[in-house]
């Protein structure tokens, strides 16, 4: 039994320690300006953690990232909802919907810096975009794959449009939903870097961009450090939760 | 692994679906006009006279396609989003082959790989800026960092599926370890190379555009960062137009040359 865990994890806990072997002896042999080792990336880690400094700035942004990406969810997954009901309603957005999901958003950020300025309400319109189209796009494709036998036989138990969206729409396409929000995840965190870099500099983008601007390596590569490991981190929530939804899926 | 694969066939395998009968047309054109009708009527009665409009984009294309710093400023980019996905197309490749078929690669560098994948591109952008100054060679860089990932997941994925009888025959025939690889393994790994190059081409455009607001260096991006803040809405609007157009241009690209020359693909799904 413990054996068996020794075999199944060495593999990654010794990719892990060489990797980090590599780091360490690439940033001992190369000037401090371009690369530090990975022991003074810990060292500063741990005195923006305890400074309060990290805290804070992760709290701020994890505000912003909560925040458009609830309202991404509130209103992507009713409007994707509604446009696999009404088909010629679909048929109508989805060039569009396609246009949008193919479009770098990230080319819409100073149009909404210099209408929208500052605030916090811009940055959450730029987490927003990035997530709401995957949560749209798997809905509708969710909801499209529910069979016609299945709301024919709802409609001839009489059953009213709400029962028809209570149990077969909504039930039928969480799956699906919840494939978007995986996605959505990932670009959701894409947006709060990108706001938080190119509108009002806060949160985890703000300790980036401001050890950039001092030369301070080492505070680049503790926070690059942890917004990778968050993005694994939220990966894996985003995995987990479509594999928890994916059950009811046929 | 495999949901990575499968959330990057989804948008195409629609749009093949996409019914083509005459009742299509009219439902997007309707709902076209009803777009373009609500911008140009919220923009006029709400927003200052700079905010781009239908109007005034549709006025300033023709003096946009025309000026030669914004031809410049394209072709820049595009150059550079051409460059940075060569380089990734082949590097990924060959990394996502390697890791498909031997554990022992596979088992080193997955959890990098996938790390480096969930990582927001764009926070790499003051690290390479460190390392390579505010010029096009982090630019360059950070589209060979956007793109790569998204080829060595999709390859490995192939690789990782190619039957097995196809590689037993190959051993029964003593084939190098070599021609297995760049002979059967990447043809059968083609359709999912082309999922990953097409999540990979967005993935270049976008952080060729981050870069260029980032570094303030020539390109579409920049353009488009430059008028926006001289208030000349629509102008830049014309480069927004013009990246979603090139955003739609690979989709149909890899759409058309899976249908063209692997048309068995689109049947399994």
């Amino acid at each position: 039994m413990l054996n068996n865990a020794i075999r199944r994890h060495a593999p990654f806990w010794l990719s892990i320690l060489v990797g980090i072997a590599i780091w360490e002896i690439a940033g001992r042999s190369t000037s401090q300006a371009f690369m530090v080792p990975f022991s003074t990336t810990m060292l500063e880690l741990f005195r923006l953690v305890t400074s309060g400094e990290f805290i804070r700035q992760f709290l701020d942004s994890s505000q912003l990232f909560l925040t458009g990406f609830c309202v991404a969810l509130a209103i992507g997954m009713p409007l994707g909802m509604l446009l696999a009901r009404v088909p010629a309603l679909r048929i109508g957005v989805e060039p569009y919907l396609m246009l949008l999901y193919a479009t770098p958003l990230v080319a819409l950020i100073p149009f909404i810096l210099s209408m929208m300025g500052f605030g916090f309400a811009p940055k959450v319109l730029v987490v927003f975009l990035f997530s709401v189209f995957p949560v749209i796009y798997n809905t509708v494709e969710g909801a499209r794959s529910i069979k016609p036998e299945m709301i024919e036989v709802a409609r001839s138990f009489r059953s009213s449009e709400w029962a028809l969206w209570r149990d077969v729409m909504v039930p039928y396409t969480l799956p699906y939903t919840m494939t978007g929000v995986r996605q959505a995840i990932g670009r959701a965190l894409v947006g709060m870097i990108a706001a938080e870099f190119f509108l009002s500099s806060t949160g985890l983008g703000q300790l980036i961009m401001t050890a950039s601007q001092n030369f301070d390596t080492a505070g680049v590569f503790a926070s690059v450090l942890v917004i990778a490991l968050i993005g694994v981190g939220l990966m894996r929530l985003g995995t987990a939760i479509e594999k928890h939804f994916a059950r009811w899926r046929q | 692994m495999s949901e990575v694969t499968l959330a990057a066939t989804t948008p195409s395998a629609t749009a093949g679906k996409t019914p083509r009968k005459t009742g299509t047309f009219m439902p997007r054109l309707i709902v076209g006009a009803v777009l373009l009708i609500g911008w140009e009527v919220v923009v006029r009665l709400l927003a200052p006279p700079y905010v781009a409009k239908p109007s005034t984009v549709l006025m300033a294309i023709p003096g946009v396609l025309t000026d030669p710093a914004f031809q410049a400023a394209t072709g820049n980019t595009l150059a550079a989003v051409a460059e940075g996905l060569a380089v990734a197309l082949v590097i990924g490749t060959v990394i996502g082959l390697l890791m498909g078929r031997s554990p022992a690669f596979e088992s080193s560098f997955r959890h990098y790989v996938n790390g480096f994948y969930a990582m927001p591109m764009i926070v790499v952008l003051p690290l390479f800026s460190l390392w390579f100054g505010y010029s096009s060679g982090t630019r360059f860089a950070t589209i060979v960092f956007a793109a790569i990932f998204s080829i060595i997941i999709n390859v490995a994925d192939g690789a990782r599926s190619v039957p097995r009888d196809y590689l037993e025959v190959a051993r029964s025939f003593r084939s190098s370890r070599s021609s297995v690889l760049f002979g059967i393994v990447l043809p059968a790994s083609m359709p999912y190379l082309l999922a990953g190059f097409r999540l990979a081409a967005g993935r270049a455009l976008i952080g060729a555009v981050v870069a260029e607001f980032f570094l303030s260096i020539g390109g579409l991006g920049y353009y488009i960062l430059y008028n926006s803040r001289s208030y000349k809405h629509a102008e830049a609007f014309v480069g927004v137009l013009l990246l979603a157009g090139f955003g739609v241009g690979f989709e149909l690209l890899v759409f058309w040359v899976t249908k063209r020359f692997m048309p068995w693909y689109r049947r399994e799904r």
